[in-house]
């Protein structure tokens, strides 16, 4: 059996005293992308911030490479390979465009250079602080500075939320031309299940912090009425 | 001629660059960290002690002493914040408060133990007692070599936190923690670093005042004082706002004392309630 990238084992996982998580397993291998959908509220960023150690971990474990870093801190966890694009962008306002991708970049094949290419719009803002950026340029920063770290996962949490139409068919774009190399797997938290789905070879569906659907996406991309019974998304309305 | 202000104007400037120098890591510890470090001037202290006992009990020359007086204060107090100042980051005000005016309390009490309670002087070569008259004024050298170390030390942190990788990193873990910690920042050791450099600076002040306004146990508490009004009147965590006001309050404390003596030190207070009545973040405040 190949050892998957990223493994969770029966995670309990919440802020304090509140549990957000309960019994989620997931494991993933190192290439590809996999869907988290689910309503509001059911945990999905949840997950993304117990893969990179914000949340207190009740019971369970977490696997990178087969090691266990359920107690390391979130720094060490960025430096061991995993990318995070949070869900509110979180640029950093004193910082430049070019000095929010650089600030905590790691040599690898994403670059500057490849980055500016991914994103054009970024290289003519580089000179341009990270507060005077619109909603969608914001995002493209985000997740710029991540790929800048070089992850081996990318963890995107709702991309696309918020954003024009025609900012999210950029968006989508790009990141459908930045995972179809392969170069890394990814996590996709997303909203809009009908693009993250095609984005995506596997899907998980949460509901009040539980995995209840784990499967291929073009099946349930197929299945309109799981989809529409699993997170109550009528495509035909969304689209 | 020059009229007798500019000599005022010189002293008052020399004086305002020390209390940069003391200030300015207590500025970026308390406005960027949030930390309530009130034994920052401890620190400066200790690194007047060094240069004192290098000096006198060593035969060391007064300009090799001072990296010395950096160096030690900056490796006592990144001591401290490993032991003690971090376990306190998000504890309340008034823990920071009585933990560190607890160390400047033990601070003078060990430094009258060993030093003893008078004043300690500096016996500096005879060229750094001179002075050049100009135009009629007389300026001492020592001020002279004090005001362009001041202004190079200026210069270097703001280009340093401008336009190096580090002063992005301390920027960007001011801006957002949670998120400079999830891309990979070591924010601990960062700002660890952050503040060995600032109290360095105070080492480096603390040993550049003796000759000044001289150096005896009390220090620790009374400079406190000045670093405060310095740090709130130029705005918390900012460098060119701790330039600007240890300029004015410098000026204005050797002017008062100068032109008004029945005042004296206390034209410092009253410029300071003017300034934060005027401006109450301070003039250049982040918040």
């Amino acid at each position: 059996m190949i050892e998957p990238l990223l493994a969770l084992e029966d995670v309990r996982a919440g802020y304090g005293s509140a549990v957000v998580l309960d019994g989620v397993s997931l494991a993933l291998p190192e290439r590809g992308g996999l869907a988290v959908l689910g309503r509001n509220g059911v945990g999905k960023t949840t997950l993304l911030l117990t893969i990179m150690g914000y949340t207190r971990v009740g019971r369970g474990r977490i696997l990178w490479r087969g090691e266990d870093i359920t107690q390391r801190p979130p720094h060490r966890r960025a430096l061991a390979g995993i990318g995070w694009v949070a869900q509110e962008r979180e640029v950093f306002p004193s910082l430049s465009v070019e000095e929010n991708l650089t600030v905590a970049a790691r040599g690898g094949r994403w670059n500057l250079a490849a980055v500016y290419d991914l994103f054009p719009r970024l290289a003519e803002r580089r000179r341009n602080l990270g507060n005077q950026l619109s909603g969608g340029e914001q995002q493209m920063l985000a997740i710029a500075r991540a790929l800048m770290t070089n992850p081996a996962l990318l963890l995107l949490d709702e991309p696309l939320e918020g954003l024009a139409p025609i900012v999210v068919e950029e968006l989508a774009a790009a990141i459908r031309r930045m995972t179809s190399e392969g170069a890394n797997a990814f996590i996709l938290v997303e909203q809009h299940a009908d693009i993250a789905l095609a984005l995506t070879q596997d899907a998980l569906v949460l509901e009040r912090g539980r995995v209840i659907h784990s499967g291929g996406s073009a099946e349930l991309l197929a299945d309109h009425a799981a989809l529409d019974r699993l997170i109550g998304l009528r495509l035909a309305e969304a689209s | 001629m020059l009229p007798p202000v500019f000599g005022v104007l010189f002293d008052g400037l020399a004086y305002g660059m020390l209390l940069f120098l003391l200030s300015v890591g207590q500025s970026v510890t308390l406005g960027m960290m949030n930390f309530i470090n009130l034994a920052h001037c401890s620190f400066a202290m200790l690194g007047g002690y060094v240069t004192v006992v290098l000096m006198s009990s060593y035969g060391w020359p007064f300009f090799a002493t001072l990296p010395c007086a950096f160096i030690a204060a900056a490796l006592v107090s990144v001591g401290f914040e490993r032991a003690f100042f971090r376990r306190l980051y998000r504890a309340s005000d008034l823990d920071q408060v009585l933990l560190t005016i607890g160390i400047v309390f033990i601070s003078v009490a060990v430094a009258a133990y060993i030093f003893g309670t008078e004043q300690r002087p500096l016996q500096l070569p005879a060229y750094l007692r001179s002075s050049l008259t100009f135009m009629g004024v007389r300026f001492a050298v020592y001020r002279l070599i004090l005001i362009g170390l001041a202004l190079l030390i200026t210069l270097a942190l703001v280009l340093g936190l401008d336009y190096t990788r580090f002063g992005a990193r301390v920027r960007a873990a001011v801006d957002n923690e949670r998120m400079a910690r999830g891309l990979g920042i070591d924010v601990d050791r960062t700002f660890a670093i952050t503040f060995a450099l600032g109290s360095g600076l105070a080492g480096l002040g603390g040993a550049l005042a003796i000759e000044i306004i001289g150096l005896d146990p009390s220090f620790a508490l009374t400079y406190l004082v000045y670093v405060l009004i310095v740090v709130s009147v130029g705005g918390l965590g900012s460098i060119s706002g701790s330039f600007a006001a240890a300029i004015v309050l410098g000026i204005s404390d050797v002017a008062g004392k100068y032109y008004i003596p029945q005042l004296g030190a206390f034209l410092i207070y009253l410029v300071m309630i003017g300034l934060l009545m005027w401006r109450p973040l301070g003039l250049i405040g982040r918040r």
